[in-house]
């Protein structure tokens, strides 16, 4: 069993406006990640404003003081780089990963837009960016069978009020209702130093990252107050299970089982982890092994399980599957059920515990083999818990989940009575 | 408060590397490693000669079938006992299928590649191919098929691909297939299919680091039981653009919005304007700040994203481009798109675009090639395309120094803005009097 899931230096520091900067160095090849997460996400959204912090991380790549329109994407294009970002419930994070020799005009582009957004963002851009992502929510979740499944998932998982009640993508009527002064006001209230990390990682040094942080972040004034999310840590059991059939177009039944566990980071989501590897993942699953090979009533590249990792609340438990030809979305629901229902009276077994943790060592490797996939596991670390170190201990407290441990897990979440049952049916056979 | 107004200037420029390659004949077939050193995962891909240009016209699908059918138990061991066995070392068999070659790989920690390795040759030299077990895998994939052809997306790129290159031909169909050619499989062809192909020695690309790894063994377990020497690849297929553009709908009634497909035939892989015809694409479609993206996403706000590229084979190539706009602006988004196609092919690129985009692709090769899957698809690329070692450095210094008249000079010679093929797949009821009105090119209905 290793001692730690991250073998390379970690050096941190904190700006005096309260950026807090980690740096890994790693030689390795010639590339240097940098990333940025801010603590925000859509849990901070308050209601008719669903989907604005995605729709404000669009305008982030639209200029700032000193970087026209445009230009963001084509100077670290230009420069030979990758970047993107992402927003969900939690957080959202930006991200670049450029050859070396580029790294101070990454930082550059990344404190220009931190601390001088507001004045570049006009009327035009967020008209344009606005139609972007209503274009995004038809292409990803209208456009597609099955497409809306996490934005019907979420709110019967979570009550209203509840920071993961709604979809980070928004709704159309809140998009549409988007004003210029709403985003002004969200970035001088989130997109502070103080609400951020910056993660450097690869073919540099710290002194070197400590320094350009300073030089290009150091005048951004923090923020004394900014405000949180609401409490969404304690959700009060629904009591009863809770159940939606959803009839359209769709090629096959399909059934979604969902699950509020723990919150990512804690001892219970370790476990969570390691039992839903045993459920859901691979040929040799327990999902797999019944319902794909055993009864063969669920397509076999169709049939998983996985954890999502929210970190703010319980975090959910999602199995799926879809029917074969002729199978009912019943018969299936009923299988999926049966076989989530087993995890607490089948004991696991030390064949199927070594299978789980084996992949999930792998997947651990796989994501820490790129400087990008370190910078960004980093930056979790550091924005959820504080201390971007802890990161070593993830994969040894996989490794140490027992038998034991998984089965009073699922007897204390995954009962029928808190379960979540999200079904599609195609429209003939309604 | 005070930001640093001034755009810093880059810093010395590190010199560019390739991992070390090695090759090494072993057991009848070929190794080609990278060394990765420090690396804790190490990845094995074999490679065969059994692309899906290999697959009889109307026979399509079966290299994806014999894929799966794979992992239905071995001369040594049930499908269960497999999954087990291969899942328990942390892998799981990555199978790949391309127009060139069938892929199948692992991705293990390395002190565990061995083992996966000989699990890996166990599965594509010895599979059990019980009748009863690949006819569920064929019914299975024929059910997959039908799954993801209820997306937008396939039906419409089948639709492409047959008006480019005929029907008739193997590479005028789906590379995997589609739901009626899989349906209709025979047991038999599976396994005459795999006897062909899948017991040749082939090619094992390793990457990962050397110093743990004994390439000798890896050898011997990937070919284990092979023969057969390597077979006629055939040349380059000359396919010639068609005359007159023409729109193709395929209807997707209430669709809110419309997938465009639009191309025409190119150049294939060996082709000495390769790189220049690769950036006149990137200019063209192939990066975010492309002319496509920038003018359809960015200033009109009609897509999510749009993209264009040259894409080639050994024996043929295409150039297309692909989104998903917004129902009710179908019919300028495809002007637009075929405007700046136009424009690009009549006047080149521009001294600032081609700096962009080469040193955007150049770059690519620094900041992308770092994972062990990475490198092992780079090494496929050089044993695939016949590359030397290296092929990438020169490739970067290529890129680095290709100029204005010689980009712009690809563009107009392998863009065919008046032989586009543009399907539309969405609501055709909604879309086609404004699609006609456009004057694009006569309207044809696709084959429900």
């Amino acid at each position: 069993m290793p001692d730690s899931g991250y073998p390379w230096p970690i050096e941190t520091t904190r700006l005096d406006n309260g950026l807090r900067v980690v740096v890994s160095e790693d030689r390795a090849a010639p590339a240097v990640a940098v990333n940025l997460w801010y603590d925000v996400g859509s849990r901070h959204e308050p209601d008719g404003q669903t989907g604005f912090a995605h729709l404000f991380e669009h305008l982030m790549f639209e200029g700032s003081l000193n970087v026209a329109k445009t230009e963001h994407m084509k100077l670290v294009q230009g420069a030979g780089g990758n970047l993107n970002a992402t927003t969900n419930p939690d957080r959202t994070n930006y991200f670049e990963t450029v050859p070396p020799e580029h790294l101070e005009l990454a930082l550059w582009l990344e404190a220009d837009r931190m601390g001088g957004l507001v004045p570049a963002l006009t009327q035009e851009t967020l008209d344009n960016q606005r139609e972007v992502v209503k274009n995004e929510r038809r292409q990803r979740y209208e456009n597609v069978p099955y497409g809306d499944s996490w934005l019907r998932l979420l709110p019967l998982l979570y009550p209203p009020g509840h920071p993961y009640h709604h979809a980070t993508i928004g709704s159309m009527a809140d998009l549409n209702a988007a004003d210029l002064a709403t985003f002004q006001h969200f970035h001088r209230t989130y997109y502070a130093p103080n609400n951020a990390v910056l993660t450097v990682v690869g073919d540099t040094t710290a002194t070197e990252v400590f320094a350009l942080a300073d030089k290009y972040f150091g005048a951004i004034p923090a923020r004394p107050e900014i405000p949180a999310a609401p409490d969404g840590r304690h959700v009060p059991a629904a009591g009863s299970p809770v159940a939606e059939v959803v009839t359209g177009p769709v090629p096959a039944p399909r059934v979604y089982v969902a699950h509020r566990t723990h919150p990512f980071g804690t001892p219970g989501y370790d476990v969570l982890t390691v039992l839903a590897t045993v459920l859901g993942s691979g040929r040799g699953s327990r999902l797999y092994q019944r319902l794909a090979d055993g009864e063969r009533i669920a397509q076999p590249d169709l049939v998983g399980a996985y954890g999502v990792d929210l970190a703010h609340a319980p975090a959910p438990l999602i199995a799926t599957a879809t029917a074969r030809p002729g199978v009912t979305g019943e018969r299936l629901a009923a299988g999926v059920a049966e076989v989530v229902d087993e995890l607490a009276t089948v004991p696991v077994t030390a064949t199927e515990l070594d299978r789980a943790k084996a992949l999930l060592s792998t997947g651990w490797w796989r994501q820490m083999s790129t400087v990008d996939g370190r910078a960004d596991t980093l930056g979790r670390y550091a924005t959820q818990f504080g201390d971007p170190a802890l990161v070593a201990r993830r994969l040894p407290a996989w490794l140490a989940v027992t038998a034991d441990q998984i089965a009073e897990l699922a007897a204390e979440v995954l009962r029928a009575s808190d379960r979540v049952t999200l079904t599609y049916l195609p429209e003939e056979t309604a | 408060m005070s930001l640093i107004a001034d755009r810093p200037v880059p810093g010395l420029a590190r010199p560019y590397r390739f991992p070390q390659v090695t090759r090494r004949a072993v057991a009848g077939g070929q190794v080609v490693a990278a060394h990765l050193p420090g690396q804790n995962l190490a990845v094995a891909l074999l490679l065969l000669d059994a692309g899906a240009a290999r697959e009889p016209a109307g026979k399509e699908g079966l290299g994806a079938v014999l894929a799966n059918a794979l992992e239905e138990g071995t001369a040594r061991r049930d499908a269960t006992a497999y999954a087990l066995a291969v899942e328990g070392l942390g892998t799981e068999l990555v199978t790949g299928l391309d127009w060139d070659s069938f892929q199948v790989s692992v991705q293990v920690p390395v002190d565990r590649l061995t083992a996966a390795v000989e699990l890996l040759g166990e599965a594509v030299r010895t599979p059990r191919l019980d009748p009863d077990d690949v006819r569920r895998v064929r019914d299975d994939e024929a059910t997959a098929l039908l799954m993801d052809w209820a997306n937008p997306g396939p039906r419409a790129d089948a639709v492409l691909r047959a008006d480019l290159f005929g029907a008739e031909n193997r590479w005028g169909r789906p590379m995997y297939g589609d739901p009626d050619s899989v349906a209709a499989l025979d047991v038999e062809d599976v396994a005459v299919f795999h006897s062909e192909w899948f017991l040749r020695p082939g090619t094992l690309v390793v990457a990962g680091d050397l110093e743990r790894i004994d390439l000798d063994a890896l050898g011997a377990a990937a070919f284990a039981g092979t023969g057969g020497g390597p077979a006629d690849r055939g040349g380059p297929i000359d396919v010639p653009p068609r005359p007159g553009r023409r729109i193709i709908l395929v209807d997707r009634p209430g669709s809110v919005q419309s997938t465009l497909r639009l191309g025409h035939p190119a150049p294939h892989r060996a082709h000495p304007d390769h790189v220049p015809m690769t950036l006149a694409g990137t200019v063209l479609g192939g990066a975010f700040t492309s002319r496509l993206n920038h003018l359809i996403r960015e200033v009109r706000g009609y897509t999510y994203g749009i993209r264009g590229d040259f894409a080639s084979s050994r024996r043929f190539g295409r150039f297309a481009v692909s989104s998903g706009v917004q129902t009710a602006v179908t019919a300028p988004a495809l002007v637009e798109a075929v405007g700046e196609i136009t424009r690009t092919q009549a006047t080149g690129v521009t001294a600032d675009e081609l700096a962009v985009a080469r040193s955007w692709r150049a770059g690519q090769l620094s900041v992308e090639l770092q994972s062990p899957r990475a490198i092992a698809a780079a090494l496929t690329t050089l044993v695939v395309y016949d590359l030397p070692d290296d092929y990438h450095a020169r490739l970067r210094q290529s890129l680095l120094d290709a100029d204005v008249d010689e980009v712009s000079a690809a563009a107009a010679n392998h863009l065919h803005p008046e032989s586009l093929t543009l399907v539309v797949e969405g609501d055709a009821a909604a879309v086609r009097d404004e699609l006609a009105a456009t004057g694009l090119g006569e309207i044809v209905d696709a084959r429900p």
